[in-house]
């Protein structure tokens, strides 16, 4: 084992080197603060890091790996690598970070489960009945706004409108 | 077939989440609306990556030699083992919404109970499939309310889809080879007789409640029409029953055989070999391509 002052800077180090990594289906925010990186362990000879996928079939996995490797081989370039997905337990969108969830809001897709509010509501395209929390405006911060289907462009986001200023918005699903 | 009852048990399980998903997929640019068609390519690509992880555990943990690509697109016909609900085409948006209601609440059946498998890791990647099933179960249930409950037709659209599918979906339960060893050791926790049951009963309760049971008495899909003096009335017998179906106390049970049974020993529908042939079509002509 390396002496601990020195593993925890590398660690520290890989950290950061990790928080410059993006997804690339949620460019304004870095994968340390979506709650993606799930351990980072430093041995005397090899580095491992275990992500964890937040939808397994998200079709970013790859990128976010290699980008990932390349950004921890930056920092430890004589240690071994592995960079892994693992699914020893699930991602759930409580664990992205507040900055993670400000990121997400000012990226115009709504942080997963924010502006909660029981009630039924009509969903006006698909015209199905959902009883469901709403999502915040991530546009004007109203209330009033309907889900329009669970699903969207990626598999992470779900489609809504916005009845006060009439605009379609995307929110990340909540997940757990 | 896999001699290793637990090789026998993923494939099962992914082959029915690969080739459903197949089908779903099939609705990409052609679904009623577009966020019906964003729904079902989503749920297409859920459960392709279940699939995934299951033929990646059954991978690496030695159980097939061949890897997640080779096992979901580079095996012979008869080598698939799902069930055979999976596999028929999508017929039309009733039948649809069907099949993807019966599927995933039998699914979630087995899912319940395999989340507290002897094998840990099969457990673990239960727990991550069942998040995201969530939005399937969810999905189906708000259109079951909204056709029972809507315009005559959509109701008979839908009946008619559960009527045809739901004599196929109960032979997603059908027993594995080797079943028993998996239950004696806790890997599947529950027989797939006892998860039918289950499945069974909740499945009249919410029919009942919707006054579709119906559906549960009466085949519509294979029940020969017979012309009378008063037009074309289905024929009396058995036909009118769903096989392998019955009534006892007030619980509606399993009795006899399945319709459509063989899929879980490779045995399948003549819907089968096209799927297939489309499915593997790319990898089958550049073996070892990377993408």
């Amino acid at each position: 084992m390396k002496g601990t002052a020195e593993a925890t800077t590398l660690e520290g180090a890989i950290w950061e080197a990790l928080s410059g990594i993006r997804d690339p289906e949620i460019p304004p925010c870095s994968i340390t603060d979506l709650g993606i990186v799930e351990r980072i362990q430093v041995t005397d000879d090899a580095v491992e890091v275990d992500l964890l996928p937040t939808f397994a079939g998200c079709p970013a996995l790859d990128v976010i790996r290699d980008d990932a490797e390349a950004a921890v081989q930056a920092v430890a370039p004589s240690l071994q690598l592995r960079v892994r997905f693992v699914y020893s337990k699930p991602w759930t969108s409580d664990r992205i970070t507040p900055e993670g969830r400000r990121a997400l809001r000012e990226y115009g897709v709504t942080p997963p489960g924010e502006g909660a509010r029981g009630g039924t509501v009509v969903i006006p395209l698909a015209a199905l009945e959902r009883t469901s929390r709403t999502s915040l405006c991530p546009f004007c911060g109203s209330e009033d706004t309907v889900m329009e289907s669970a699903f969207g462009p990626t598999l992470c986001r779900s489609t809504h409108f916005c009845r006060s200023c009439r605009n379609p918005f995307e929110a990340f699903k909540p997940k757990g | 077939m896999p001699e290793d009852p637990r090789l026998m048990l993923l494939l099962a399980l992914a082959d029915d989440e690969l080739i459903l998903g197949h089908r779903h997929s099939e609705w990409t640019g052609w679904a009623p609306h577009i966020e019906e068609d964003l729904a079902f390519s989503s749920i297409a690509q859920d459960e392709m990556a279940h699939a995934r992880l299951l033929y990646r555990l059954a991978h690496e943990s030695g159980l097939s030699n061949r890897d997640e690509d080779a096992l979901a697109l580079g095996r012979e016909p008869q080598e698939y083992v799902n069930a055979w609900l999976c596999e028929r085409p999508n017929r039309d948006w009733g039948y649809t919404l069907a099949r993807q209601y019966l599927y995933d609440t039998a699914d979630a059946v087995r899912l319940e109970v395999l989340a507290e498998s002897s094998w840990q890791e099969l457990a673990e990647l239960v727990k991550v499939m069942q998040l995201e099933e969530k939005y399937h179960l969810d999905h189906a249930r708000q259109w079951f309310s909204k056709l029972a409950d809507g315009p005559a037709e959509g109701r008979q659209r839908f009946s008619d889809g559960l009527s045809a599918a739901i004599g196929e979906a109960m032979a997603l339960f059908e027993p594995l080879p080797h079943e028993d060893q998996l239950v004696a050791e806790g890997l599947m926790p529950r027989s797939n007789e006892q998860l039918l049951a289950e499945w069974l009963g909740r499945l009249g309760e919410e029919l009942e409640a919707a006054s579709l049971d119906f559906v549960l008495t009466r085949h519509g899909a294979t029940a020969e029409m017979v012309p009378t003096s008063s037009g074309d009335m289905p024929a009396p017998g058995e036909d009118l029953m769903v096989p392998g179906l019955s009534r006892r106390d007030g619980r509606w049970v399993h009795e006899g055989g399945f319709t459509g049974a063989g899929g879980r020993r490779g045995r399948h529908s003549e819907d089968f070999l096209p799927l297939w042939e489309e499915m593997t079509g790319l990898y089958r002509a550049h073996p070892g391509a990377k993408w």
